[in-house]
Formats: C-alpha cells, structure tokens, sequence
C-alpha cells in the first residue's frame, strides 16, 4: 500500500506555529531576546511557507 | 474541418491564478493573459476598479468545467445578467456621475473582504472559486467568516500576551500546531491554519514589542508640584501617558526616573536647566528626545552626557511597546498642538545644561 502523503499546508502551519511558540517561551524564560528585527522575518517566513506549501499542494 | 460555431468565452480551467478570468479573457483574444492580470492589477489602483471588474468576471463567465456545452439554464442567464449590469453600473459610476468616495469607502474594502474570503477558502479547502456563482458566494462567505473569528482570536491572543499570559498562549500555540502537524499525516484540520497562524502572530508580535498592559488602560497626566512628589517611576498600559516636570526643582546629581507605557504616546516635559541623560527602547514607533528623532522598530537610543557635579541630571530610563515616546523642555515650541512641529534636527542648545548652562529659550 503506497504511504499517504502528508497535507503540505497543514504540515507547514504546525511547524511555523511551533516555531513561534517555542520563540515566545525563549523569550519569556530570558533566554533570548525576541525583538522585532528577530520575529517580523520569522513571521514573513511562516506565512510565505503556509502560503507556498498550499500553492505547491494544488499541483 | 473548420466549424463556423462562434468562439464561447470560458474561465480557463488550466491557465488560472485566481478564477481563470485573465486566462480565459487571453484565450478567448488570442493574447497573452499576463496582459489582462497587469491591467486588473493597474485598475485595482485606480479606485478599486479591476477588484470590481474581476469580480465581475468571476460572476459573469462560466466555468470551463462546468460547461460541456450545454448553455445555462434560462434562469440562471438572467441572475448573472442583472448582476452584471449592477457591477458595470457600479464600476461606471465614478466616470459618468461621480461617487468615486462611496467606491473608495465602501465598495472596495467589501471586494477586497470578498476576495480574501475566497483567498481564505482557497487555504482551507484547497479549491479554487470554480462553479456556480452561488457556490462562490457561499465559500466566501464561509471564508470572511473563517477570517473574523481568526481575526478575533489574533486580537484576544495579543491582549492575553500583553496582560502577562505569554507562555499560556505559546502552550495553546504549541497543542494546536500538534494537532496540525498530526493531523498532516493523519486527517487534515486545515480550518485550524488561519485561527493559528493569527494567534501565533499577534502574540508573538505583541512579545516582541515588550507590550505590557501593567498600569492600566486609559489617560494619565501627571504635573507633580515639587521633586518630593516625583516617583521613581510611571507606568501604563495602553493609552496616553504625560509627564510633567515643569514644576519640580529637581536637586543636584543624579534623579533616576524609569517610565514603562505598553502602548500609545509618551509625552515628557523637563525643566530646561535639567541635563538630560536617556536611554529609550522601543519596540516599534518614534522618539523624539529633546530635537533627536529615531522611529522604526526596535529603536533603543542611549545618550549620556557628562554634567558638571553642580548640575541637576535627571537619567531617563523609557520603555515604550508600540507608540511615541516625545521629550521636550519647558517654555520650547517643540510641539504645536498637532504634535511635532517639524524640527528634526537636533539644536546645538538643546541640552545646555549638561555643559554648565541653559538651553536658550
């Protein structure tokens, strides 16, 4: 039975969602910094990946 | 054989972005429909008209799919011509009577939330706006739906980071991007991108920017009459804060002052035989510090000038979220009304008493 390829849009917004939760307790803990500079690519970054992922999906 | 049947205008199926309007227009002109995606995007500029003119197109032209031939039902031709005819008359209206304000304010903005419920759908579903317009309504329906409870989740997410509950929020972040990525392999939950996306967002751009609800919400305006009643330090959450010092004889040597506002302006006025000495971080916003202007995000400007030991130097310490931070001295135009006056530069006077005198008046 051939493996069921997983849902790329589904797969990629978890993954981005995680990204940031883990960088706001970071941050919350002290360990890091979360400023700005560090956070608005990592936003660009998440969404343009949910985005390409749902375009890639449709091929 | 060549056929003399008349060429049918159709939304392309294969050549689409959004609804095949342009690749369908292309074909059916034996053009290039990149031509037609410039001149809606151009229109789209001009008073919102391509929005309108897709969106007509999206409603007007069928559907290659769902075609085979067979014209629409009678019924069916006449809905689409009246809707027709209400777009045209709308996109008109601006060039033949005026009203281009009614286009402006309210026509645009609902094409542009209709677009981005289909958008919307787009991402949850993962079909495009293909079939009847009736079906296309309804899928942006669903998705401006989607969209204002994501968009209200975003907003009481950032509330909740900035009132202290980060870590709560990057918990539930955490369990819903799980569920995603679980449910990837498993069974897709692709309604739970956007609500997430937003919430991680807003929350994190709320961490971010160090935005704190800590001392209320509201205005503040405090004139304390003399250096006694001077606190070491002002603090509010959302709103518009004003210091000021006019008053206060401030003794020699150092008075510390530290002022934290999450969000909205910070106005400040420091008797102008008072050194200044400051170090201002804010997260995203302006600063204006006695003429020097710095603004964007993440601006932390320090500047601590030496004053003689007889001098009083008050040492600011400010912390602003999202907003404006303005320091001025006292009798100085530095602002109207309005806010700012217009000078940017920083005067040779400003700060005087850090070198043993007064800023000039």
């Amino acid at each position: 039975m051939p493996a069921r390829r997983p849902d790329l849009p589904s797969l990629a917004a978890g993954l981005a969602v995680i990204v940031i939760a883990l960088l706001m307790l970071l941050d919350e803990r002290g360990s890091i910094e979360l400023s700005f500079a560090v956070f608005a690519p990592v936003a660009c970054a998440a969404i343009g990946a949910v985005l390409l992922a749902a375009g890639l999906s449709r091929r | 054989m060549e056929t003399n049947q008349p060429r049918k205008l159709f939304r392309s199926h294969q050549d689409r972005v959004i609804g095949g309007v342009a690749g369908g227009l292309g074909r059916y002109f034996d053009l290039d429909p990149i031509l037609f995606r410039i001149g809606f995007v151009a229109l789209a500029f001009l008073g919102g008209a391509g929005i309108l003119l897709y969106l007509a197109g999206l409603l007007l032209i069928p559907n290659e799919e769902g075609t085979s031939g067979q014209p629409a039902p009678a019924a069916n031709r006449s809905v689409l011509a009246v809707i027709g005819i209400v777009v045209l008359l709308i996109v008109a209206w601006p060039i033949l009577i005026g009203g281009g304000v009614f286009v402006a304010a309210v026509l645009v903005p609902l094409s542009v939330l209709a677009i981005a419920g289909v958008l919307v759908w787009w991402l949850v579903s993962g079909e495009g706006p293909s079939g009847e317009p009736r079906d296309i309504a309804v899928r942006a329906a669903f998705g401006i739906g989607v969209l204002v409870l994501s968009a209200a989740l975003g907003v009481g997410g950032a509330i909740a980071a900035a009132a202290g509950g980060s870590t709560a929020v990057a918990v539930i972040l955490i369990v819903a991007g799980l569920a995603l990525v679980g449910g990837a392999f498993l069974k897709p939950v692709r309604w739970l991108i956007l609500p997430a996306l937003l919430l991680a967002v807003s929350a994190g751009g709320v961490s971010a920017a160090g935005v704190s609800t800590d001392g209320g919400v509201g205005d503040r305006y405090y004139r304390p009459a003399s250096a006694s009643d001077l606190r070491d330090r002002y603090e509010l959450g959302v709103g518009e804060l004003e210091i000021d010092l006019r008053d206060v004889d401030l003794p020699p040597g150092d008075t510390p002052l530290e002022v934290d506002l999450g969000v909205g302006d910070l106005r400040m006025t420091v008797p102008k035989d008072v050194c200044v000495a400051s170090k201002v971080d804010i997260g995203a916003g302006q600063s204006i510090v006695l003429g020097r202007r710095n603004e964007g995000v993440d601006v932390k400007y320090e500047e601590h000038p030496d004053a003689p030991p007889s001098a009083s130097r008050l040492l600011l310490d400010v912390e602003v979220g999202l907003g404006s931070l303005q320091v001025r001295d006292t009798d100085e135009a530095f602002f109207d009304d309005h806010g700012f006056d217009g000078r940017d530069e920083r005067d040779p006077d400003d700060n005087a008493a850090c070198r043993g005198g007064t800023r000039a008046g």
